[in-house]
């Protein structure tokens, strides 16, 4: 049975979901997409009436929301909580609302958890929703600030309270931009990785660790806020 | 002496720290506790105290606006009132401090610019914003050898070391120093945990200067305003006739019950004091047709009681449904084996079986209108609710 889906068919149907309490590595090159591709999973999941929880390094939250407004997408902000770890360290003094909570830097991991916290502590205990998902994105930018063994020790707690709530969890790395050991390293306390390549101008994805063996590739393109599978390879 | 400024806890610590000693507010991740660090800052300065933060984990200036969204003003101190950024260097950002630490990953630097600071500056409240990232940057045996000298050096120079210190996951080795011989006094702050964090709490785990040291209270963070105590919510329920009223009146140090007939038809209401730890508590009627009233308590509780008649078993599959609903909330509770003075008792061993119920939930038999075995439930939901830290 599956907890919970990615929404995107072709990867959901060979998988055969996910099951509650996973955590995942999102794992690709840089301009391959990944990011549309994390939210195009947000949205699949709040359309599945899941609360979204995303800590944002590289883009503000207001930037994302907007992104979901300008491609006509509903993001309900009851179910969408984002905490900012971006928008302190460049514009200083902002207010947090209903659904953004900011972090004072992405070196700030306590703050970073506490909102984390926060947020999980408000969908799952007050408003009683069961099904919540964490996207980290990413956690390339915590790791220019933080060495591996500081990123291991948090990603430790929240990977582990994920298992115990039966929760999701996604995490983002970019890519060619760490040594495969510190990879390795983070991989122990996953579940599965999502992996994206690009060749020849096209990209592929496929899923490793959720299935008995890994998926075929599929090639994808992205259109809008769309991600649309267009072959095997 | 300087006060912490947390409510009850400069009371616990028999008025505040002694100049010359440390304190460490240790945190469980996840938890909102670095405003302890900021909340005794401004209780110093506001005793016209001098105080320094070292802040580690953002822009000095940052940690200023937050002291601002707490509602403290802590500007008109400014003369008394010194940062020392080791941030903005790590980001490789100009810094505008006095004192800067420009290479916050080097220990021997770091140490160097706060030994200056002890020795240059009068009689002070150190306060250290993040202690957990100077380890994550410097490893954790080498900041632990630096915090043995920091705090002798504080001891010789009147200043007061306070440090905000979140328990990561580091070797057993480092988090048993720093809740034990480390530090003279340190605060354990922690969350209610049942999957996530929904209650948080502060417990003195040691003082040095204090006699009496078990003590914990709920708090909130409020903004403005910092931490405010505040007083839990208990639900006591279980099937008509299990003992409920009797057993909110034996633990209670005041109690009342809305009663027609003899038996519980609106809720009981107590409250306890025990062990430094205080509540307030509510018994829900037994019959089914009162339900939505333990769904309504439910929602605010942050722990159950569900007390059983030991000796009938034909009423467990009713209690079995009262634990769900407030199971639905994810709260922590402990069942209570009533009557067991009776004939006809079953142990709780017997009870587990009956019940069907997992090893690790706790079964206390009780004789509720002798007092028998409830202060130990008490003790015992305690510990659960708080996680046993």
């Amino acid at each position: 049975m599956s907890d919970y889906i990615l929404g995107i068919k072709e990867l959901d149907n060979a998988i055969g979901g996910i099951k509650k309490g996973s955590n995942i590595m999102l794992i690709g090159p840089p301009m391959s997409g990944k990011e549309v591709i994390l939210y195009y999973i947000m949205y699949q999941g709040v359309k599945n009436d899941n609360a979204i929880i995303t800590v944002t390094t590289r883009e503000s939250a207001t930037h994302i929301l907007e992104w979901f407004k300008e491609h006509e997408l509903d993001m309900p902000l009851s179910r969408v909580g984002m905490v900012d770890c971006v928008t302190k360290t460049f514009v200083g003094t902002v207010v947090e609302s209903e659904n953004i909570k900011i972090a004072s830097s992405p070196v700030d991991l306590t703050g970073i958890g506490v909102k984390i916290s926060q947020f999980l502590e408000e969908y799952f205990m007050k408003k009683n929703i069961r099904k919540v998902q964490l996207h980290i994105n990413s956690l390339s930018t915590i790791l220019m600030y933080s060495n591996i063994q500081t990123v291991f020790r948090f990603l430790h707690v929240f990977t582990g309270r994920i298992k115990a709530m039966g929760a999701m969890g996604i995490y983002v790395i970019e890519s060619g931009m760490h040594d495969e050991q510190a990879i390795a390293t983070l991989k122990q306390l996953l579940d599965g990785v999502i992996e994206i390549k690009s060749e020849d101008d096209k990209n592929f994805i496929r899923i490793v660790g959720l299935s008995t063996k890994p998926t075929p590739w599929f090639e994808y393109e992205i259109e809008g806020a769309n991600v649309r599978i267009v072959g095997r390879k | 002496m300087i006060k912490t400024g947390i409510p009850k806890l400069d009371e616990f610590l028999d008025g505040g720290i002694p100049k010359g000693k440390s304190l460490v507010y240790y945190m469980q991740p996840g938890v909102e506790g670095e405003v302890f660090g900021m909340q005794t800052i401004y209780s110093a300065l506001k005793d016209g105290g001098n105080c320094v933060l070292v802040a580690s984990s953002t822009i000095p200036d940052i940690t200023r606006g937050q002291f601002k969204e707490f509602g403290w003003d802590i500007n008109q101190f400014n003369n008394k009132f010194i940062s020392v950024d080791a941030y903005n260097p790590l980001i490789g950002a100009p810094s505008k401090e006095k004192y800067i630490v420009s290479n916050p990953d080097n220990i021997e630097e770091f140490s160097r610019i706060i030994v200056d600071i002890i020795k240059q500056l009068p009689p002070s409240t150190i306060v250290f914003g993040s202690l957990s990232t100077i380890m994550d940057l410097c490893g954790e045996r080498k900041v632990i050898e630096a915090v043995r000298i920091w705090n002798k050096m504080a001891m010789l120079y009147d200043h007061v070391m306070v440090y905000n210190f979140t328990a990561w996951p580091y070797s057993q080795e480092t988090l048993d120093l720093m809740k034990g011989e480390l530090f003279n006094a340190v605060i354990s702050i922690g969350g209610i945990v049942e999957r996530v964090i929904f209650g948080q709490y502060f417990e003195i785990l040691k003082s040095d200067w204090t006699k009496e040291i078990k003590r914990s209270m709920l708090f909130r963070v409020l903004r403005p305003g910092g931490i405010k105590l505040y007083i839990p919510k208990i639900l006591v329920t279980g099937p008509f006739d299990s003992g409920k009223s009797t057993f909110v009146h034996a633990l209670s140090t005041r109690a009342i019950s809305v009663d027609r007939l003899g038996t519980t038809i609106a809720l009981d209401h107590g409250h306890v004091d025990y062990k430094g730890f205080s509540a307030d508590i509510f018994g829900t009627p037994g019959q089914e047709r009162f339900d939505p009233i333990i769904r309504l308590l439910s929602g605010e509780s942050m722990g159950v009681f569900l007390v059983i008649d030991s000796t009938n078993p034909s009423d467990f599959t009713r209690a079995k449904q009262m634990l769900k609903i407030t199971m639905s909330y994810g709260l922590p509770y402990v069942i209570i084996a009533n009557k067991q003075d009776l004939d006809g008792a079953l142990t709780p061993e017997e009870v587990r079986e009956q019940f069907d119920l997992p090893e690790d939930v706790p079964i206390i038999p009780a004789v509720a209108k002798d007092k028998i075995g409830v202060y130990e439930a008490f003790e015992v939901l305690i510990d659960s609710v708080t996680g046993g830290i």
